[in-house]
């Protein structure tokens, strides 16, 4: 964990829980686990404040806690890392929920996120209570259930009940993750009534969270299908999406390298049964084939049993579109004649300069510039071979070849993200501030305007009001707002970078190399 | 000459350079000063894309990032600002706004976090304090009647004791000394009617002490 992600994670939680939930989460950041004397002693905050931001970071699930190994009977609190950053991606995941269950799933999702984990009873209630969605209790429910058995949702340990422990214990199967609760309608009308109590439910206890990693699941499966669509075509994107689909019938979705061979004859059965794309069923061979054989290598074949056996290379797949990645990166910085010097690195392994620029065809000052900038932002590295002897006479004759070193430079390039935008949020968090109460007038306009509208006043008195903001005023505000736009759509677009670097370095292989004891034994 | 060259350092040395092909001019100069905060760019970025998705995400985080902002889990600490002296009356404003956003009551379940967590608003109450005795009564007359009585009584029993101390005075010797050594050092037996007050000393011989 590097100190530009230690900053982003501050400013996220700043954003969302305010300032002393920051202190307390960035202490705990700072160590593997803290005790609440520790905590109490380096935030220098009053009991009651820390205890109130634990108790904050515990219930959305951001602080675990354990029984302190030298005292049973003290907690040991520590920091969830990665779901602090999860948080940015909330807008996703209720996007991706709104795009496949509408407005009923991203109310439910929206429940979740705003209220941290809940029974699924509690989540109906309140949906039905304060969602703009008006739909029945039935609708609600069915689109919980089914947001279960897809995976989105997932149940939350259930704290074991019994001996009144100092520190509470939690327990569950991992068989019981997605195992649908028991809604009853009855009971959920009686309590609107108000002739129940919600802590009577069937399901009380029993509390359901959003799934990331199911989220992230999609998102990686778009990064591919979006890539192969974007290269051969909107059928082969179909034709992929389906073979991703085969591939998680035997394949764990979060399998490192490489999923478990499926035939073609299995693809053509799915398709033919799901697919309106007649083009696809017809000529299904060609289009897996044309994947395959595409230097993207994102399915690989394997044997012939069955139509051909075939395997998705995800470690492969996501070096590729890693380094195309790298290629566009480079390309926007450094123009092109850059990003023909690093493709031709890469491709090399190890370079010398000399030979560089008759490869690149680049005139040599201009290529020398080009690899040194490239050099100096770590985007290829230079390995030093030194000559044996030499004698003492002169320096030792050496060569300098660049070279690519994929896994570093993804981890330097990923904190360049996660500074990025730790920028943007800030500069986003001064913008407002600086224009607060610009902002805030023209909310209140706004929401004047909109009741006058209800209301059915004449335009003339509407143009009145509206005039209350000078020319100036609204000149600065625009400004401001298209400002604000562009930095959140900056946030989105670095998260999707972020998101593909965070995928190269969990599927891709750490390279091994030989340490001086292995050596030795050699 | 073990380890001589060995070590990594930020720069390359001239030797290296040479090498990599850096003569005469193309040698960079040693960079004293920190980089520019803004350097100029030396193309233009990309032009963002806005999708629908996109402005779907930004305006659901600005809702969420101002539900979170309203709601009681939004702890920020309620320390005024040291460094401005003059409060301006939009200080005033602002702050009358912000305290009549009434915030619904958070809601936390204790049972699922470490008790040490759960402080509780209820004050430490001392063992027997439950009965409140009204330190004004109600009718003095009554209270007045009340304490003569009780005086009365206190008076009755001291004949009484003083009777039976007589009898007993070798036994309850010991304890009554305990009792006065437990107290202070006040000595009980000394009377001083203010006869003595004013009369002549008797050590004046003795000359002041000093």
């Amino acid at each position: 964990m590097s100190i530009e992600y230690a900053n982003l994670c501050s400013v996220v939680v700043k954003q969302v829980f305010g300032e002393t939930v920051q202190i307390v989460a960035d202490c705990l950041f700072c160590a593997v686990s803290r005790t609440l004397p520790a905590i109490l002693k380096t935030t220098k905050l009053s009991r009651k404040e820390v205890s109130l931001a634990l108790a904050v970071l515990i219930k959305y699930q951001l602080v675990v806690f354990i029984p302190c190994e030298s005292n049973p009977f003290l907690a040991e609190y520590s920091l969830k890392r990665e779901e602090i950053f999860n948080i940015l991606r909330y807008p996703g995941y209720v996007q991706l929920i709104h795009t496949k269950y509408g407005a009923v799933g991203a109310a439910i999702a929206e429940e979740l996120l705003h209220g941290g984990p809940q029974t699924a009873t509690n989540v109906l209630l309140k949906c039905i209570a304060s969602s703009e969605v008006k739909e029945k209790v039935d609708t609600y429910r069915d689109n919980f259930l089914t947001m279960v058995s897809d995976n989105y949702l997932i149940r939350l340990p259930q704290l074991i009940t019994g001996e009144e422990e100092t520190i509470p214990k939690f327990q569950i199967d991992a068989y019981q993750y997605f195992v649908p609760p028991d809604i009853n309608l009855h009971f959920i009308a009686q309590v609107q009534a108000g002739k129940e109590n919600v802590e009577k439910a069937a399901d009380a206890g029993i509390f359901w969270q959003l799934n990331f990693s199911r989220f992230h699941q999609d998102f990686r499966d778009a990064v591919m299908i979006g890539a192969i669509e974007k290269k051969l075509g909107a059928s082969t994107g179909e034709c992929f999406k389906y073979i991703l689909k085969q591939m998680y019938e035997r394949t764990d979705p979060w399998q490192k390298e490489c999923s478990n061979p499926f035939t073609l004859a299995e693809i053509k059965q799915l398709i033919e049964k799901k697919s309106n794309n007649l083009d696809l069923i017809k000529h299904l061979d060609q289009y897996v084939t044309l994947i395959a054989d595409d230097p993207l290598c994102f399915i690989r074949k394997v044997g012939d049993m069955g139509g051909g056996q075939y395997v998705v290379d995800l470690n492969r797949a996501f070096e590729e579109l890693t380094l195309a990645w790298f290629g566009h990166v480079i390309t926007e910085r450094y123009g092109s004649k850059a990003s023909r010097i690093f493709r031709i690195i890469y491709m090399k392994k190890f370079i010398e300069q000399e030979e560089l620029q008759k490869e690149a065809m680049i005139p040599a000052r201009e290529a020398k510039l080009l690899s040194y900038y490239l050099f100096q932002d770590q985007f290829i590295q230079i390995k030093t071979i030194r000559k044996a002897g030499g004698g003492g006479t002169g320096p030792a004759k050496a060569f300098f070849l660049f070279h690519f070193k994929p896994r570093q430079s993804v981890r330097m390039v990923l904190n360049v993200c996660y500074k990025a935008l730790y920028n943007t949020i800030e500069r986003s968090n001064f913008e407002k501030s600086e224009h607060k109460r610009l902002i805030e007038k023209s909310q209140k306009l706004d929401s004047i305007v909109a009741t006058m509208k209800e209301r059915g006043e004449s335009a003339e008195y509407i143009d009145e009001i509206l005039e209350t903001l000078t020319p100036p005023e609204r000149e600065i505000l625009e400004k401001v707002k298209s400002r604000l736009k562009t930095l959140s759509k900056a946030e989105i677009t670095l998260d999707s970078s972020i998101f593909l670097l965070q995928m190269y370095l969990f599927h891709t292989k750490v390279p091994t190399t030989l340490s001086n004891k292995d050596k030795k034994l050699m | 000459m073990a380890g001589r060259g060995r070590g990594k350092t930020g720069s390359l040395t001239q030797e290296q350079l040479q090498t990599l092909g850096c003569i005469g001019k193309d040698i960079p100069q040693v960079q004293t000063a920190p980089p520019p905060t803004f350097p100029p760019l030396m193309s233009k970025p990309v032009k963002l894309e806005t999708t629908a998705a996109q402005n779907y995400q930004i305006l659901w985080r600005e809702a969420y990032l101002n539900h979170m902002r309203d709601s009681p889990y939004f702890l920020a600490p309620k320390i005024p600002n040291a460094n401005s002296t003059l409060q301006s009356y939009s200080d005033q404003w602002a702050t009358a706004v912000e305290n009549a956003k009434t915030k619904t009551k958070a809601d936390f379940i204790w049972q699922m976090m470490p008790t040490e967590l759960h402080i509780t608003q209820k004050k430490r109450r001392v063992a027997g304090g439950d009965k409140i005795v009204s330190k004004k009564p109600r009718n003095i007359d009554d209270r007045l009647k009340v304490l003569e009585e009780k005086e009365r009584n206190e008076d009755e029993k001291d004949i009484t004791k003083a009777s039976s101390d007589s009898e007993h005075e070798e036994e309850e010797e010991a304890p009554a000394d305990e009792e006065m050594d437990d107290e202070n050092d006040y000595g009980n037996s000394y009377f001083d009617n203010g006869e003595s007050y004013n009369e002549e000393d008797d050590n004046l011989d003795d000359g002041p002490v000093y």
